[in-house]
């Protein structure tokens, strides 16, 4: 079962408004891939695309190498999960889960043999004659995977489909959707805002910004390596530091940020000394010290810390620089519990060059509003 | 009831209420209509004999209606022809009522209701006769339709049932779009998206999944349109040929030109169980409680 999907310089306008810029993409056979970012980015424009609801102002939608820019939607080799499930209320489980079956022609006892075997992959085994009233968020949630599953489509499309569970459910459909996205083998194409969701589920994660991709990647490297200021910002959490480049040796650059001591970072992308850049630094990579301990290069006044369960996160004012965010293990073991960390001391801090990343440009403006950005707000 | 008013109300407004509730149905609904079936067993007396001994219940007046083929012919054929209108303007409707509700950019529905409800402000007797100058045997649909090539002889439209048929599916259209609208514009879209992804074509989307969700606006704008049909008066005398009377033209006649109250009471009230017979089937048929028609 071939679940290719290849988008080519496709692109959505409606009237003046661009939803999407002409993109290009392809995603696997069998793969998880997730569309992130943040509402209006345009990633619901791209899975309508996708699905058939909407047909793009350019280019060409392909699944499984036939083009599919003009098939109607009840044609196309796809299924969805929508929002709100969308699960029809008249109808029993079972009416739910075979009504792709029945529009096929199907017959009566094939139809039921797939929707128990549909029920059972979901873990819901004999709720079928059930009203649809009757279940509860999460079962509803399964009926939804299982209706869109019988049609046997060759690419899943999810619309966000956990939003409305509470955090315990969510993280445990996570799991499942995975588990059975791995055991259908079917290319799923995940839609979300939740970062959580696109790194821990996905193979692959594009991250969309108005209506453009920003970067295409595994969750790792999506992490690790942000090209974009917007993937570093809207990604985790990013301390950043805007300045100019002093010297570059290989991928090691040295930057002066305005700080008392030059930052170093790693950087993929050609820079000059003198070139305007940015350098990032992840708040779980500080390594905060005690004010006498002089080997650590910064020093700054502890403001604020917030205990979060395995991680103490402190809100430090950098000596002559911005407040920057740092989360640190509140009981590292074998550490000296000595170190006195007191809103309102005196710190040392140091981080590991290799996992901060520099960007070309000098980046000062906050990039959206769901990206904590906490250089901005010093 | 009485709890809830009590409530927000107190005491004073609640009983001011109910009584005026109380008051308004007894005396403007139950007494007048009891009066009428009262009237409907008693056999028509000039004033001086009312109370005297020919003044007893008696049958006599449904007896006539039964033993009247002609007037049973014309009962029978006032609910066939209701029917008939009930079902055209479901047909015109359904449509429209989709269209508005989910199709329609929020612009264009605005438009579109509005061009239908502004003839609605001209009296219906001027809507009739709009249909009837149409209708004519020289009019213009004749002409149009001679200008086509698509007849070659003017038809007397206004001869059979077409003209009252049409003026009356035009009359009562807004009854049936209203409900349908309410009910179709209640539906989840995402469900209509559904199911077209799950494979079904257009005609299976409505079957399965619209027309069901709509079912209780279906059956408000059948029971109205009908009750409206079968009782209708002008549109038939106006747009009807003496071939094609109206049940309710032959209750007029039985107040205004015979003078028989007693009789035009029984045909009156045969008029309301058969409305009330019709509600009741339809609500079985549409497997719909006057709980959902009330929503």
């Amino acid at each position: 079962m071939d679940g290719r999907v290849s988008l080519s310089q496709v692109a959505m306008r409606f009237g003046d408004f661009t939803a999407i810029q002409p993109t290009s993409l392809d995603i696997e056979s069998g793969e998880f891939f997730s569309f992130l970012g943040p509402s209006g980015c345009g990633k619901t424009t791209l899975l309508n695309m996708i699905s058939g609801f909407l047909t793009p102002s350019e280019g060409s939608v392909a699944i499984g190498g036939s083009d599919m820019t003009r098939v109607p939607v009840n044609r196309r080799p796809t299924a969805m999960i929508f929002q709100n499930l969308a699960l029809f209320p008249l109808m029993s489980v079972y009416q739910n889960i075979e009504f792709g079956l029945e529009v096929r022609g199907i017959d009566r006892q094939k139809r039921r043999k797939s929707a128990d075997e549909l029920l059972e992959l979901v873990a819901l085994t004999g709720s079928g004659d059930k009203p649809v009233a009757e279940l509860s968020g999460g079962q509803k949630q399964r009926i939804a995977i299982a209706r869109a599953l019988a049609v046997e489509p060759r690419v899943l499309l999810l619309d966000e489909p956990l939003s409305a569970l509470d955090l315990k459910l969510r993280q445990h459909m996570r799991i499942e959707l995975k588990a059975i996205q791995r055991k259908t083998g079917i290319t799923f194409i995940y839609i979300t805002h939740d970062q959580g969701e696109a790194l821990t589920m996905s193979d692959r994660v594009a991250v969309m910004s108005e209506g453009r991709i920003q970067q295409v990647a595994d969750p790792m490297t999506l992490y690790r390596q942000p090209q974009t200021d917007f993937v570093a910002s809207f990604v985790g959490e990013n301390n950043r530091f805007p300045g100019r480049v002093m010297a570059v040796e290989g991928e090691l650059v040295t930057l002066d940020a305005g700080l008392p001591a030059p930052l170093y970072g790693r950087s993929t992308v050609p820079l000059e000394p003198g070139d305007p850049a940015t350098l990032y630094i992840r708040p779980e990579q500080w390594r905060v010290g005690p004010a006498a301990d002089r080997h650590l290069p910064l020093g700054g006044v502890i403001l604020s810390e917030h205990f979060e369960g395995a991680w103490l996160t402190l809100e430090i004012a950098l000596d002559r620089g911005p407040t920057i965010r740092a989360q640190v293990p509140h009981l590292t073991p074998g550490a000296d519990v000595e170190v006195p960390l007191v809103v309102g001391g005196a710190c040392r801090l140091d981080y590991s060059p290799r996992e901060a990343v520099v960007l070309a440009g000098a980046v000062h403006e906050p990039t959206n509003e769901e990206g904590v950005d906490v250089a901005a707000t010093a | 009831m009485w709890q809830q008013l009590r409530r927000r109300f107190g005491v004073p407004l609640a009983v001011a209420i109910i009584s005026l509730l109380g008051i308004w149905l007894i005396a403007m609904v139950l007494l007048p209509q009891w009066q009428m079936i009262d009237y409907s067993f008693h056999p028509s007396l000039l004033p001086s004999e009312r109370g005297g001994v020919k003044d007893v219940w008696s049958l006599t007046n449904y007896a006539t209606f039964f033993h009247n083929d002609i007037h049973l012919a014309i009962f029978l054929k006032t609910i066939w022809s209701s029917v008939l209108v009930t079902g055209l303007t479901l047909i015109v409707s359904y449509p429209l009522a989709y269209y508005l509700a989910k199709v329609a950019t929020p612009g264009q529905a605005a438009l579109c209701l509005l061009l239908l409800i502004i003839p609605f402000w001209i009296n219906e007797i001027l809507r009739t006769f709009a249909w009837y100058i149409i209708f004519a045997f020289k009019g213009p649909l004749n002409e149009l339709l001679l200008a086509l090539g698509w007849i070659d002889r003017p038809i007397r439209f206004l001869n059979g049932d077409t003209g009252v048929l049409v003026g009356m599916v035009y009359a009562y259209i807004l009854f049936m779009v209203f409900p349908l609208y309410n009910a179709i514009e209640s539906l989840d879209t995402n469900q209509i998206r559904a199911a077209r992804d799950l494979g079904a074509g257009w005609g299976r989307t409505h079957r399965r999944i619209v027309i069901p969700h709509a079912k209780p606006g279906i059956a408000t704008g059948c029971i109205m349109t009908f009750m409206l049909a079968a009782g209708s008066y002008a549109v038939p005398a106006l747009l009807g040929s003496p071939g094609s009377r109206w049940f309710t033209q032959i209750i007029y006649n039985w107040f205004f030109e015979g003078g028989d109250w007693n009789q035009g009471a029984a045909y009156a009230f045969l008029l309301l169980v058969l409305c009330i017979v019709f509600v009741t089937v339809i609500m079985r048929v549409f497997k719909v409680g006057l709980g959902d028609i009330a929503k």
